[in-house]
């Protein structure tokens, strides 16, 4: 562990939130949606953590901050599936091309 | 931690936040109890029962010097206090509007969660109000936004409000990741979550090159991923199709509380954190906040204009007043970018009067859509002749949100763009924007008086209006009125009770 330096880390955490936040922005199933926001989450929770072991001041704080995180992406994707459950009863599909009734 | 050390506190300044959480726990057990055929109204009027015991608690600390209690993670300065009267107001009239809404959309088998999903969401924008930490300054971020979620999809059976909910979940989903990355920056070159030792340090940071590209990183994530709360353009993209699918209550709550709430955290993370950072290695630099108020004040302009314009071709009434509050958070945020002596005033100001002029107009939209079967603009059509008392006081309420002098929309427009004035350098180009935009939304605000006054109504039949509804009406158009004509009384009890927010940094 020690020989791989807090740059590698924060790297990581970067290129996954990029790859999650592309991933939202264009993916067509909502599922997959879903599961890119969580990887932007959880790419947070990667800096958090890096931040706390080699950051400018190490302490414990981004650690309790990851675990709050953690908990909070857990109610959002059960919140998140089961909205798309609903919408899944009622139009039969989870495709985010077909969430068009309104428009002006 | 010590017992004893847990029991030191003083836990007394959390009473309001008590009283709501206590009341939300009630109604769910009582909502478990309850027979199923038994009406849920009564719960309703026990959440509003319980906001109205915050408020007056709230009132009780109004003298209250500033007292922070676990390790500063909750603190109750002036700046907590104000808002957090905004808030209460605004969540007691949206429950009032929740309790008169017809239950339908399978929202009848859902109507005790209704009622307490207002009084979780209202707890967490109170934590967000005096939190002095970015952990609760989170959690209760994601307890107003969760729970909004949920309340935006309740009617299940309604294929829009399944729709706007899903879409709400992705947008405020990517916009809670946006922010926490840019958080977990000022974390890493600050080592701590508390805001007050965040400032502490970032002030006498002096700060290499690389620390202050990091922390404008931080600056522009942070300030993406709020907008999106804010519904400002150009990440407004969600507030139409939210607004127009949610059952009108819980719009009314995203317009009125959910955009108080998002300029309070703003407003502590910016001016805390940002603006006490010197923008360049220097000491005496320009704080970062002042260096790069260029970026807010072009979303306070974009948003304006966008808000406003595209407001203008709107059939149905919901999505137009999407548009008008996304308007007002641009109006909002000009106040914000001026930062001037009058900032926190001019906020509080505005947002009470919008909260009053707006909750007033969704009690008719939902009046009257629920009548109509349709928030189509022709729904309004001859509103005068079918209820003339109805159209005048939606008249008013449509003056105050155009800003005619008078009213209290006029009175919070005067201070944002006195505001804008009132720094060195003027914010000229703002203040202008500000203006013509106003000017554009006279045209889609009478266009509703054109239907109401002069449009022959298609039918005859009378309005029964709900009690609670009724004093929801009288309660906004009084407010909006009040303020209009005497705005000293809210200018004096800010400046008697909150000395211009002194303590907000101390």
């Amino acid at each position: 562990m020690s020989g791989v330096p807090a740059s590698a880390f924060l790297s990581l955490a970067l290129i996954l939130f990029c790859i999650g936040l592309y991933g939202a922005l264009t993916k067509r199933n909502t599922v997959i949606v879903l599961v890119s926001i969580e990887l932007m989450l959880n790419a947070v929770n990667i800096n958090l953590v890096t931040f706390s072991k080699y950051g400018m001041m190490p302490n414990i704080t981004g650690q309790v901050f990851a675990l709050f995180a953690m908990s909070v992406a857990a109610a959002e994707a059960a919140v998140g599936l089961a909205i798309l459950f609903a919408l899944y009863r009622n139009k039969k599909s989870v495709n985010i091309d077909e969430m068009d009734a309104m428009k002006n | 931690m010590e017992l004893e050390q847990l029991l030191d506190f003083k836990w007394s300044i959390m009473t309001p936040e008590f009283i709501i959480l206590g009341v939300a726990t009630l109604l769910s057990i009582l909502d478990l109890f309850m027979p199923k055929s038994m009406d849920r109204k009564i719960l309703g009027w026990i959440g509003v029962a319980g906001i109205a015991a915050a408020t007056v608690s709230l009132a009780g600390f109004i003298d209250e010097p500033v007292t922070s209690i676990l390790f500063d993670t909750f603190r109750l300065d002036s700046f907590a206090k104000a808002f957090k009267f905004i808030l209460l107001i605004g969540s007691l009239f949206v429950l009032l509007l929740a309790i008169s809404f017809e239950k339908k959309d399978g929202l009848a088998e859902f109507a005790g969660e209704f009622y307490y999903l207002f009084l979780t969401a209202l707890l967490g924008a109170m934590f967000m109000a005096s939190s002095g930490d970015l952990i609760t300054l989170f959690i209760g971020l994601e307890l107003l936004t969760i729970s909004s979620w949920v309340l935006v999809g309740v009617t299940k059976r309604n294929k829009k409000s399944n729709e706007s909910a899903m879409k709400y979940v992705i947008n405020g989903g990517i916009s809670t990741a946006i922010t926490l990355f840019g958080l977990s920056y000022i974390y890493g070159l600050t080592g701590t979550t508390n805001i007050k030792d965040m400032s502490g340090t970032l002030m006498t940071m002096g700060g290499s090159q690389n620390q202050l590209y990091l922390l404008a990183i931080a600056f522009f994530m942070t300030l993406v991923g709020l907008s999106f709360k804010l519904a400002t353009a150009p990440f407004h993209m969600w507030a139409p199709d939210v607004y127009e699918g949610a059952p009108t209550p819980v719009t009314a709550f995203l317009s009125i509380v959910s955009k108080t709430a998002g300029f309070v955290i703003i407003v502590r993370i910016f001016v805390s954190i940002f603006g006490s950072v010197p923008a360049t290695g220097a000491q005496d630099a320009l704080p970062m906040l002042l260096h790069l108020q260029d970026y807010i004040g072009f979303l306070a302009g974009a948003t304006m204009i966008i808000g406003n314009v595209i407001a203008l071709r709107q059939r149905n009434i919901k999505r137009m007043f999407a548009y008008s509050s996304i308007a007002h958070a641009g109006y909002i945020l000009v106040a914000f970018t001026s930062m001037s002596y009058f900032t926190f005033d001019a906020i509080w100001f505005y947002l009470l009067a919008y909260l009053f002029m707006n909750v007033g107009a969704f009690a008719i939209i939902q009046l009257v859509g629920a009548k109509a079967g349709s928030d189509d603009i022709s729904a309004y059509a001859g509103l005068y002749r079918r209820a003339p008392i109805l159209a005048v006081t939606f008249a008013v309420l449509i003056l105050s949100l155009a800003g005619i002098p008078g009213t209290a929309g006029f009175i919070g427009k005067l201070n944002i763009f006195m505001g804008a004035f009132a720094t060195e350098p003027a914010h000229y180009v703002l203040a202008s924007i500000l203006i013509a935009t106003s000017v554009v939304s006279y045209f889609y605000y009478f266009g509703i008086m054109t239907q109401m006054f002069f449009r022959p109504a298609a039918d005859d039949s009378k309005f029964n209006i709900p009690v609670a509804l009724l004093v929801v009406l009288i309660g906004s158009v009084v407010g909006t009125i009040a303020l209009g004509i005497l705005p000293n009384i809210a200018f004096d009890f800010l400046h008697d009770n909150f000395m211009q927010f002194k303590d907000f940094l101390q």
